[in-house]
């Protein structure tokens, strides 16, 4: 099972390539969808590189929780830890 | 065919002269298929061949028809799609008068009410028209 620092560098890297921000501004406690600029259509993009990154899906209500890239990381964690 | 001409027209939002399907021929749980005739009357017939937003409009109304026709089996309202977003669009060719367009669209994700879906059209083994689609479902 990936580490959370494994977990991390991943994320960082497929979201600065998929939604074009640059890595330094991916801080743990910043807001995910504000620093991404994530409207209702790009989650669809976000639900299709998780997929393609990790192997799960995701549905809307994996997100309720999720505000900052801490919760999104978790949310990657308890994911990988369910498959 | 699945949908009579007179059917599926009564099932797209769309009406003439916009409507750029002729029939739904199938419809599983992820993919949907339409044909289409080309003939000159059409508003984008331009140059002896029907033109681009044509075909995209086509891959929009297949999926369009297919969800009407999904939400009418399941017994409630005709399901409204809206384009959200085309991308990865790719034109290889253009049909001419009395081509049969044949049209798949393939669900690829779905979030909520928005659905990532492949469409793809063709005249025989020749593939006119490729483009990924965002369609976000009324609900």
């Amino acid at each position: 099972m990936a580490s959370r620092d494994e977990i991390v560098s991943t994320v960082k890297e497929f979201l600065s390539e998929e939604f074009e921000v640059d890595k330094s501004t991916m801080e743990p406690e910043a807001n995910l969808q504000e620093t991404l600029d994530l409207d209702s259509l790009d989650y669809v993009d976000l639900v299709v590189v998780i997929e393609e990154n990790f192997g799960f899906k995701v549905a809307g209500e994996d997100f309720v929780d999720v505000v900052t890239f801490n919760d999104f990381y978790a949310l990657v964690e308890k994911k990988l830890a369910e498959k | 065919m699945l949908l009579s001409k007179e059917k599926t027209a009564d099932i797209i939002p769309q009406k003439v002269p916009f409507v750029m399907i002729d029939s739904l021929t199938s419809v599983n749980e992820d993919s949907f298929i339409s044909s289409f005739i080309v003939n000159k009357e059409n508003i984008f017939f331009k140059n002896e061949k029907l033109q681009e937003p044509a075909l995209i409009e086509n891959i929009a109304q297949t999926v369009a028809a297919g969800f009407s026709y999904v939400g009418q089996q399941e017994g409630g309202e005709p399901k409204i799609g809206f384009i959200g977003a085309i991308s990865k669009l790719k034109i290889h060719q253009l049909p001419s008068i009395g081509d049969e367009i044949i049209t798949t669209v393939t669900q690829l994700h779905q979030f909520e009410n928005i659905y990532l879906i492949k469409g793809k059209n063709y005249v025989g083994n020749s593939l006119l028209v490729e483009c990924e689609m965002k369609i976000v479902v009324g609900v």
